[in-house]
């Protein structure tokens, strides 16, 4: 018989009081109910609930106090606008957005709180028991279609342009070297393969090292905190006071969320913000004989429409003619429009597959350049939150769902959309398609681009009043 | 087929005989391993204590052998596993791996002067020097004891410091950082008293043993000051370990594993490893 | 593992078609591990279907590593009821047969048996999964833009850490039994193979030699270049290399607890993939950290690699596959760091005034 399991995490001032006051006051609540005591809802972490349907949680309750009568202020705005978010991202990942619910109960409205309680506890009995827990070995359910195609205009690279620019950035470089402006400068060069990677400048003759190319994929931001606050890293290597940075349009996005976060001060960068059209796929190496076809412009790029960096000192380029009528209808875009249309389960058996491919070497964490914890949640030494088996099992592969989930719910708000994480896996795991649908919903719900300006995530903040869902 | 008749990764079940307190979050915890074990290990010597459910870590074996049937560990709490080791009580059962890596070479040793110097919990590997320098005392030179720790609540076997102080030819010298009320001896660094207290270095050999900081100060001291070479100097390095047995290759300092090809190194070896151990 | 020697060994011809029926007919007697597509990604992974099996491929995207020596293995079982304490050993492994294995990741295995099985003491995990395997290689069709296993000392169609080889010729593959167990295993399935008479001396795969192939004494000589932090200052620190890489195999040691269905709680002594390029490595519980700097760690990892590991273990620890050059989304490239520790100038140095403390 399917008994289940439901908790309810309640805060101490106001929810749990109202389930005492129903329970005083003799009123029939479910008994399928385990209650867990917070002092806030705003305790109630991503991390908190994701463990709870690891464990085999079938419903997970979330009660508060009434906006504006929190005990602590304003603990339960970020409960408000976390937890749509987190359901919307476990929905995505295959789990029914039902099973997770949210309300606001104040300490004498014992009514409300029965009412609530026996109403989910009604909605989980009709859902059954949930499937979200994997015990098998090794996942071979929920085969990926292929990427589907779609008619966007194949990228054209003026190459006339790009060689311009590239002249223009060195002369800006070696000028600030030379003026010590700035005591480096971060850029783009060229190996001896002909690839395009980072570059530090210290010298200004040095600065002929600097190319700007249909290749410059990289974020170069990310490098922005370890040169400027060696406090962050803990390194004293090679730290700069001040500091030039070639940025596209998406990287500036980046020093926008950092300013937010004050990860270093707007006056320590000399930003060159380069105008941009999009940079081309890089090669993948997959195992299957290379392919001979121009590759196309990166997803991420035909979902853009920057052309001209959001925040710069130096701008370089003009603004470009080219800008594709794709927004919208990249292969990622329609990814997503065709995972939504999934059934939960058949979406869940997709992201699995995915994960199953996980090797936990935290590249994509470690490639992102707003993933700066010193000690990463998902990597303490007590795996506390989630667990370090990484293998090809059921065990593994729960741990490396949540591990995913997680951190892009982390990034929610801030994540600009630069898909570094994704290229960075050696195993092509598509995260960007996380961090995409989480952008979306922020700014469906609080109006939110990462990047725009200065501002940090609306998870951090309080409400405005303006949101949809009040 | 290749015959593997063991498996080094599984630890040895042993009960926590005795639990003491040494000092400020410094306990000492003797070990009775339950199905008799291996007794062969060397003063120098460590084993791997596994709190189940939290992990294991490697400490210094703190005492010599016939030991009552039981082997000492004094563990400080700092992290995961010292600190459910620091909750578990008499009688509680831990895991135990070993006795791993190589040990003081006691029997070249003998007829030299030994200095000892530990600082802080680092003295709890020379417990065992000590202990079977004075057990066979008349086989040895002169022995100076020189301890020290940042704070008196911080000295390690206190209780044992008069039966050092009454053996015959061996003197104590005890320094801190930072006094308390009570301290009526030095105060200052390990160095400071070594450079007052250093018996000549002709025939004696130094074993020094405390944060990596120390060990430098201490044999630069010696080295340069006090006219030592540095292959007098013997020193046990830590490094964070995994299994202890040269497979996880996490300790290495250069080519040298310090599980296998140490923790007991001369100033000399570690003179001409590649990577430093600061 | 007798190898038979090259004048005995017999040659067969076998063709595509007929390695599937062979490959078919292995899958139904015992475990097959081999190289698939899954989601467009070629994964050396153990298959019920033999039809899955893909012969034109460049290099898994993880080496063979992970069959022997897994992300997560379970190195024994805690359970502690009503009070007493059980450990649990592990269940054993079965015999398993490998194709389609490339030479550079069979160079891996021996440098891993040269840590897990040649020094004592022996890892039993690894050794029971080594002794219960069978290789059957399969020769590269030609060197990829990143591949050096020549510097290495190897080549795209090195048999010797097989015990059969395929190599592709006009008409399908030869199948070379090089081994006695390999040939054992070939006895044992009804194939209606010819012999193939001229040995092909392995035209499909030119062997090129690109990069130096630095001395001992090179490596010492550079240890202090400012040339690591140069390197490191563009390293994320991200890992891929090591995961990737046949020969990495640094490792955690943690205890999880595994919840049963029934609720039950029993805790797994798991080892797992880790790396020297990680920040904490080696930091210790009072948080000292030896190698603080990315380029200590950077440097460590390649030393390790071509001085270190060869010290202690014998083999360098390298194959020369270029899974790193491949995965790395930064750029760092192994090769020329061999360049540079050969004395060949890469590019321009990018020394700033101070030098960096190492």
């Amino acid at each position: 018989m399917y008994r289940p399991k439901i908790i309810a995490f309640l805060c101490t001032w106001c929810s749990y009081t109202g389930a005492d006051t129903a329970g005083i006051a003799r009123l029939k609540s479910p008994a399928h109910f385990r209650a867990v005591r917070v002092p806030c809802s705003g305790r109630v972490s991503p991390e908190l609930i994701m463990r709870t349907f690891d464990q085999g949680a079938d419903g997970v309750l979330v009660l508060g106090c009434h906006i504006g009568e929190c005990h602590y202020d304003s603990g339960n705005h970020r409960t408000a606008k976390r937890i749509p978010v987190l359901k919307s991202l476990l929905e995505f990942a295959g789990l029914e957005p039902q099973r997770l619910r949210l309300d606001w109960v104040s300490a004498s409205e014992g009514e409300r709180f029965s009412r609530i309680a026996t109403e989910f506890c009604n909605e989980i009995l009709d859902l059954g028991p949930v499937r979200w827990r994997v015990n098998e070995d090794r996942y071979r359910a929920g085969k990926v279609d292929k990427q589907p195609i779609s008619d966007y205009d194949q990228p054209v690279f003026n190459q006339a342009v790009l060689d311009k620019q590239t002249d223009d950035m060195r002369k800006s470089a070696r000028e600030l070297l030379r003026s010590n402006q700035v005591d480096c400068v971060i850029g783009y060069e060229e190996d001896q393969r002909g690839r395009t990677r980072p570059t530090f400048i210290y010298n200004p003759d040095d600065c002929s090292r600097l190319v700007w190319n249909k290749n410059c994929t990289h974020n170069l931001a990310g490098y922005l905190s370890k040169k400027l606050n060696p406090g962050l890293t803990k390194s004293s290597e090679r730290t700069s006071l001040s500091i030039a940075v070639v940025v596209k349009p998406c990287d500036s996005r980046t020093i926008n969320v950092q300013l937010a976060e004050k990860v270093y001060q707007r006056e320590q960068l000399h930003i060159i913000g380069m105008t941009c059209s999009g940079v081309q796929e890089q090669p993948r190496s997959t195992g299957h004989l290379p392919s001979a076809q121009t590759p196309p412009l990166q997803g991420r790029c035909l979902d853009c429409s920057d052309r001209i960096p959001l925040v710069y000192d130096t701008l370089v380029g003009d603004s470009p003619d080219y800008i594709p009528d794709s927004k919208g209808i990249s292969p990622r875009a329609l990814k997503i429009t065709q995972l939504n249309a999934m059934a939960p389960a058949e979406r869940m058996d997709v992201w699995l597959r995915e994960f199953d491919r996980c090797i936990r070497c935290y590249a994509c964490r470690q490639a992102c350049p707003l993933c700066e914890c010193p000690t990463c949640l998902y990597e303490r030494d007590d795996s506390l939150w989630v667990s370090a088996a990484n293998g090809w099992d059921g065990v593994g592969l729960n741990e490396k769902r949540t591990f995913h989930l997680g951190r892009a719910y982390h990034l929610a708000g801030r994540c600009i959309g630069c898909d570094e994480c994704e290229r960075a896996c050696p195993v092509g795991i598509p995260i960007s398609y996380l961090n995409q649908m989480l952008a979306r919903e922020m700014e469906t719900l609080y109006h939110h681009q990462a990047g725009d300006s200065v501002a940090p995530t609306p998870f951090v903040t309080i409400l405005s009043g303006e949101e949809r869902f009040l | 087929m290749t015959a593997v008749t063991h498996n080094d990764m599984l630890p040895e079940l042993g009960a926590l005989a005795t639990i003491k307190e040494l000092g400020a979050e410094i306990k000492l915890f003797s070990v009775r391993l339950l199905n008799g074990g291996r007794q062969d290990y060397l003063p120098g010597q460590f084993a791997f204590l596994s709190a189940f459910g939290v992990g294991e870590a490697p400490f210094g074996i703190a005492s010599a052998r016939d030991n009552g049937g039981t082997l000492d560990f004094a563990i400080q709490r700092l992290g995961s596993v010292t600190t459910r080791l620091h909750e578990l009580g008499e009688g509680d059962i831990i895991g135990i791996r070993g006795p791993l890596g190589n040990c003081f070479p006691m029997e070249q040793f003998k007829g030299k002067n030994l200095i000892v110097l530990g600082g802080g919990i680092g003295g709890a590997p020379l417990r065992p020097v000590i202990q079977t320098v004075l057990k066979q005392r008349s086989e040895y030179g002169q022995l100076t004891i020189l301890w020290a720790a940042r704070h008196p609540s911080l000295l390690v076997f206190t209780d044992e410091y008069d039966e050092w102080r009454e053996a015959p030819d061996t003197k104590l010298h005890l320094t801190v950082d930072q006094p308390d009320s009570k301290w009526d001896h030095n105060v200052g660094l390990i160095t400071e008293l070594l450079e007052r207290v250093a018996p000549e270095p002709e025939n004696a050999v130094t074993i020094t043993c405390g944060p990596p900081i120390m060990i430098y100060h201490v044999n630069k001291m010696l080295v340069e000051r006090l006219g030592y070479l540095p292959e007098q100097n013997y020193v046990t390095l830590e490094a964070r370990m995994h299994c202890g047995l040269g497979k996880c290759g996490r300790c290495n300092l250069g080519e040298k594993l310090v599980c296998v090809d140490g923790p007991v190194f001369t100033m000399n070896d570690v003179g001409e490893m590649l990577e430093s151990y600061l | 593992m007798s190898h038979i020697p090259v004048a005995e060994r017999r040659t067969k011809i076998i063709s595509r078609e007929q390695v599937f029926q062979w490959l078919a007919q292995l899958a139904g007697e015992m475990d097959l591990v081999a190289p698939i597509d899954v989601d467009g990604y070629i994964f050396y992974r153990k298959i019920d279907d033999a039809d899955e099996v893909v012969l034109d491929y460049t290099k898994p995207v993880l080496s063979i590593k992970d069959v022997f020596f897994p992300p997560t293995d379970k190195l024994f079982l805690i359970e502690q009821p009503a009070g007493e304490l059980k450990i649990l050993p592990p269940a054993h492994s079965t015999k398993q047969v490998l194709f389609g294995v490339r030479p550079c990741d069979a160079r891996g295995l021996q440098v891993l048996d040269a840590v897990f099985i040649n020094t004592e003491p022996s890892d039993p995990y690894y050794t029971q999964r080594r002794d219960n395997s069978i290789l059957i290689g399969m020769a590269c069709h030609e060197m990829g833009a990143t591949c050096f296993c020549t510097e290495m000392g190897s080549s795209p169609d090195d048999a010797r850490d097989m015990d059969l080889m395929l190599t592709e010729v006009d008409g399908g593959y030869t199948l070379e039994s090089i081994t006695e167990r390999g040939s054992q295993l070939l006895k044992r399935f009804s194939l209606a193979l010819d012999d193939f008479s001229t040995k092909n001396t392995a035209e499909s795969a030119l062997p090129i030699s690109r990069y130096p192939y630095p001395s001992q004494e090179r490596w010492l000589d550079h240890f202090s270049d400012n040339y690591w932090e140069d390197m490191a200052e563009r390293c994320l620190s991200c890992r891929a290399c090591a995961y990737v890489c046949p020969t990495c195999r640094c490792f955690d040691v943690r205890d999880e607890i595994q919840t049963g269905d029934d609720g039950s709680q029993i805790y797994a002594r798991i080892r797992c993939w880790d790396s020297c390029t990680g920040y904490a490595y080696r930091r210790i519980a009072g948080g000292h950290n030896p190698r603080p700097e990315n380029a200590q760690r950077l440097r460590n990892r390649l030393y390790c690699k071509f001085f270190y590991f060869s010290q202690q273990y014998g083999p360098d620890a390298c194959t020369g596959c270029g899974r790193c050059i491949d995965v790395c989304p930064v750029g760092v490239d192994i090769t020329e760091v061999l360049q540079q520790i050969a004395g060949i100038t890469v590019g321009e140095q990018n020394n700033p005034e101070e030098v960096g403390v190492l």
